[in-house]
């Protein structure tokens, strides 16, 4: 009998074992138990793709859209199709990826707890978007594909960011089977997931880079006869210019003068600074990755570089990162970081709250004070002050080739240089046509409604 | 919707909200009170007979099987060459008679000079081994009452209702929760659910008052895993509650009927031969008749009923490897029942059972390593199981995928990893503290309140709760090893091992595998998990636990000790 007592344990290494894994497991539970329940697909935090949990509001506390019990949307139609983008929609063919990165929060998960608290009323995300804004610029687009982006380049906060072709998410139409183009990349949000040729707001990042690098180039005078030949081939503008300084040739947008500065920028210079302003980067924000643009004049002959600093050849950029890049000009060189989600509470406590992160110098103050007043002067010279009543508006157009018979897309980047209203913007117009006539009267309406929306603030 | 009661939106909102506290709290206390006496009482042996050596020496003899040899693991060691390793194997008899085996010796085992196989003692008798003489001197009547009288007690009668009470409050509590949640049809079948657990527990405990047992705090346990179980099958098959209550009802009187057996050595080793014969049997049956579902073809389903009778043949398994020391001794019963083991592994294999053949070959590994010793002959076991793992995976691929995606479930959330992702996820959302009754939706995947039933506890009643049901196991499996030191019979020494075994790696198996620690193998939780079959093998095997309880008139298994010379 002795025997067979002291055998007994073996048993003890089974208990061990459920003793061993239970231990294992309940500290899994204290490290991964707030990812696990936000994993996509979580059943309590998710339906279907999207979140179905809390409440998102924009940034005046008006409910974009209430997740509580399926999925309600602003009862304003304008507002449905204008924030779609940010929200999702009931198929789950748009992802709200900045909301979701919030899902823990808004569930109000705590590790005694679980979701238990939330699980009454669920949480709230507000969103720094303004559904006014949004609004007056899905109005200014009218049923033109592309997309408008506006930032508070001092506090991070994205007031605007509407991605056309939209629709309804009440009112769903026959995506499917559309024939006339019209919803091609409807499920798209352009802000973020798509890149561009900039074209000439691209002559921007030049400028910087020679105002940084080429010593006495304000002095410098740019001659224009319309063409600057580069064997066969040429870079080409509308009209000759004539002799310009570098202010002028901004201001004109003259790409002969451009490619000029591209030359005494240099290829490896040209390279170093794109990457040292992160134009052809993708920025992350909530939980998002932006698209990422492209700078890459490994091969470029000459006059393929040439273009690259004209903002043609290959070069892309995402309008979030580049709007991100305008904000750097306008605050001095460093601009906040652009983020959508201000705050989110749950159960009546704050769960989450925005902080203005700096995107760090990207620039020195000397060559961003050069490029506000160059910028300053392009509304001023070309664009039309008047078109910005109460604003000093600084910015730069572009009109970038697409190449086969595609009408060109029009670009328009910049900021806003007032205390009051400081606002970096991004327009992209797709097959726009001509740069600063498409965009500045979009631009217009929404700066006016942002200015509406802060002095009401 | 069509609620029971119509209680206002708040007061349901905050009944939930205390309930989640006082289930944990309740069961705590449960436990505590429950685990306390089964883990700490004072294990002192019986002394069943003397044995008078030449010298004077007067050696008592504590159970009722002993060894007499020179080996030192030996009850009663003599340590001359003339006496083999395991010489002779001394045994008592229910009616107090003894007997005297030879257990293969080089010298033989002489009484009263004469060379025995086998012989019943009486008083006096000279018995002679390797040529040391010595005579049994069995306690008396008057003794044996005393000895009893004086044995530790089990937990008062009034610990027992006090217990039971906290259990039925808990319930209750737990079933207003429910009546608050649920719809109308469905409220009824869980009334009738938890109402037949309630019904029994009292039944049970009645009963063994009638026949003055007073250690309940196994069973309260077992009735408590029970409670949490019809939980989870109320929220998840409100339908399937009376149909489980009703497997809980018949596992008890199964619980009773294999305890019945054990009572009396001689009858329960009689009644083993059946159970080994019921064991291939029961999956025979399955294997001729039964239908496949889920890859397995382990289901027998008779009118409707859907049967698991491999959870039945772990019953007659565990009956199959205990053995008697005069019998242990003997090699030539090992490789019996080995042999009894691979017929058992093969029927499985040939079911592409195999979460039921890891459970059967623990099992043996136990029952082989109680009976042998040998680490050697575990060593080779396992070997082999390895080999013949590699196999099966050969064989059934759908095996292999279960191992590809352990640790890597998250990266297979849809497909492979889908039950335990949503477990995982579920618990998180629960918390330590649970969202109370029909919070849950976990209830929505597959086999809710089965495979994954901890996640299920876990995510309405709280992380807290669901590891004190694991704790349960663990406590049945603690005061298995501080009773078997104690226990009179080798026979009930190994069922207790062996059944408390198979409780916990099922559990291990269960619990672990839903949260990712362990491959996910679909074996069900002993007591918990919606099943019938599963349900009634579960009590089958307490009755094994139970039989080794040799605390004054603790079980029900174990024969009161005689009063004042009375015949039983």
């Amino acid at each position: 009998m002795n025997r067979i007592t002291k055998r007994t344990w073996l048993m003890g290494l089974f208990i061990m074992i459920l003793v061993g894994g239970m231990l294992f497991f309940l500290g899994e539970y204290m490290f991964c138990a707030s990812d696990w329940v936000i994993f996509s697909g979580s059943p309590h935090i998710y339906n279907g793709t999207n979140i179905g949990f809390g409440t998102v509001t924009d940034r005046s506390g008006d409910v974009l859209l209430d997740l509580t019990d399926g999925r309600t949307y602003s009862d304003n139609s304008l507002t449905r199709k204008s924030t779609l983008h940010w929200l999702g929609d009931r198929d789950g063919y748009i992802s709200a990826s900045a909301v979701s990165n919030y899902a823990g929060e808004m569930a109000g998960f705590d590790r005694v707890s679980g979701i238990y608290n939330a699980s009454g009323e669920g949480g709230v995300a507000t969103l720094t978007l303004s559904a006014q804004i949004q609004n007056a610029a899905l109005e200014a687009m009218g049923n033109r594909k592309g997309t408008i982006g506006v930032y508070n380049y001092q506090t991070g906060e994205i007031l605007c960011a509407v991605s056309t072709p939209t629709y309804d998410p009440d009112n769903v139409p026959d995506i499917a089977s559309d024939e006339t183009g019209a919803y091609n990349g409807v499920y798209l949000n352009r802000f973020i997931q798509s890149s561009y040729v900039p074209g000439s707001i691209y002559k921007i990042v030049t400028t910087a880079a020679a105002l940084d690098c080429v010593p006495d180039i304000e002095q410098m005078s740019f001659t224009c006869n319309g063409k600057l030949e580069y064997g066969t081939e040429a870079v080409t503008c509308e009209k000759a210019h004539g002799t310009q300084n570098l202010k002028r040739a901004f201001a004109n947008s003259c790409n002969c003068a451009f490619a000029q500065v591209a030359e005494l920028i240099g290829k490896k210079n040209m390279v170093q600074y794109v990457e040292a302003f992160g134009v052809a980067d993708s920025i992350t924000f909530d939980g998002i990755t932006t698209a990422a643009g492209k700078y890459d004049v490994s091969e470029a002959a000459p006059v393929s570089f040439a273009w690259s600093c004209i903002g043609q050849y290959n070069d892309l950029v995402n309008p979030a990162s580049y709007m991100a890049f305008m904000g750097a000009i306008a605050g001095g060189g460093s601009g906040a970081r652009p983020y959508i989600v201000s705050n989110v509470t749950s159960g009546g406590k704050t769960t989450y709250q925005a902080k203005t992160e700096e995107s760090g110098d990207l620039l020195s103050a000397e060559t961003a004070a050069v490029l506000q007043s160059y910028m300053r002067n392009n509304v001023q010279s070309v664009y039309g002050d008047w078109n910005f009543p109460g604003l000093s508006v600084c910015a730069k157009s572009g009109t970038s080739q697409l190449g086969g018979d595609q009408a060109p897309n029009a670009m328009f980047a910049g900021f806003v240089q007032n205390e009051e209203y400081p606002l970096a913007f991004i327009i992209v117009v797709e097959n726009g046509g001509y740069g600063s006539h498409t965009c500045v009267p979009i631009l217009s309406k929404v700066l006016a409604a942002c200015k509406n929306v802060m002095d009401g603030e | 919707m069509d609620y029971f009661v119509e209680a206002p939106q708040e007061l349901t909102t905050e009944y939930i909200g205390f309930l989640r506290y006082c289930v944990p709290v309740l069961t705590a206390l449960l436990l505590l009170r429950c685990a306390l006496p089964l883990l700490t009482f004072r294990r002192e042996p019986e002394i069943w007979a003397w044995l008078n050596m030449p010298d004077g020496n007067q050696i008592p003899i504590t159970h009722w099987e002993t060894v007499i040899g020179r080996s030192k693991g030996s009850d009663v060691t003599i340590e001359l060459s003339t006496v083999s390793r395991n010489h002779a194997v001394l045994t008592r008899y229910d009616d107090g008679s003894w007997t005297i085996t030879d257990a293969g010796s080089k010298g033989g085992t002489f009484v009263n000079g004469k060379n025995v196989q086998i012989c019943a003692l009486e008083p006096g008798d000279r018995i002679s081994i390797g040529g040391v003489e010595m005579r049994l001197q069995p306690i008396t009547e008057r003794q044996e009452e005393r000895q009893a009288q004086l044995r530790t007690k089990a937990a008062s009668g009034w610990d027992g209702v006090i217990n039971l009470m906290l259990l039925t409050i808990l319930q209750c509590l737990m079933l207003l929760g429910f009546m608050l949640k649920c719809q109308r049809e469905d409220f009824i079948s869980v009334l009738q659910g938890f109402g037949g657990i309630i019904l029994s527990q009292w039944t049970l405990f009645i009963f063994y008052a009638i026949i003055r047992r007073k250690s309940f705090e196994l069973e309260t346990m077992a009735f408590f895993l029970c409670t949490m179980g019809m939980a989870a099958i109320a929220t998840v098959r409100p339908d399937e509650t009376v149909k489980q209550m009703m497997a809980l009802i018949l596992g008890v009187v199964v619980f009773l009927v294999i305890g019945w057996f054990l009572r009396d050595l001689e009858r329960a080793k009689r009644f083993r031969y059946l159970a080994v014969a019921a064991g291939v049997g029961f999956l025979l049956i399955t294997l001729v008749f039964g239908t496949e579902y889920y890859g397995a073809k382990n289901w027998l389903i008779i009118n409707g009923m859907s049967l698991q009778p491999s959870e039945l043949s772990k019953v007659c398994f565990v009956f199959a490897g205990t053995s008697t020391m005069d019998r242990i001794v003997n090699k030539r019963n090992l490789f019996l029942f080995i042999a009894y083991s691979i017929v058992i592994c093969a029927l499985l294999a040939v079911m592409n059972d195999f979460g039921t053949a890891l459970i059967f070959f623990c099992a043996f590994l136990v029952i082989a390593y109680l009976r042998s010793g040998s680490v050697g002959t575990i060593a080779l076991a396992i070997t082999a199981l390895g080999f013949a793992g590699v196999l099966a995976l050969q064989i059934a691929p759908h095996a292999l995928q279960r191992f590809t995606t352990w640790r890597h479930v998250w990266e297979d959330p849809l497909s492979g990893g889908y039950q335990q992702t949503r477990a995982l996820m579920c618990i998180a959302a629960g918390g330590l503290l649970g969202l109370g009754p029909e919070g849950g939706l976990l209830q929505y995947v597959f086999a809710a309140d089965s495979d994954i039933v901890f996640a299920t506890i876990s995510e309405e009643w709280g992380l807290l709760t669901a590891v004190m049901t694991v704790v349960c196991i663990l406590v049945f499996s603690l005061f298995t090893i501080r009773t078997v030191r104690v226990a009179r019979s080798s026979f009930y020494s190994i069922g207790a091992c062996t059944a408390a075994s198979v409780l916990l790696i099922q559990t291990i198996l269960n619990c672990l595998g839903t949260v990712d620690i362990l491959p996910f193998t679909g074996v069900t939780f002993p007591f918990v998990s919606n099943g019938g079959t599963s349900m009634i093998g579960a009590w089958g095997l307490l009755a094994f636990v139970k039989a080794a309880d040799t605390r004054q008139n603790a079980s029900f298994a174990v024969r009161l000790a005689k009063k004042g010379g009375s015949k039983d």
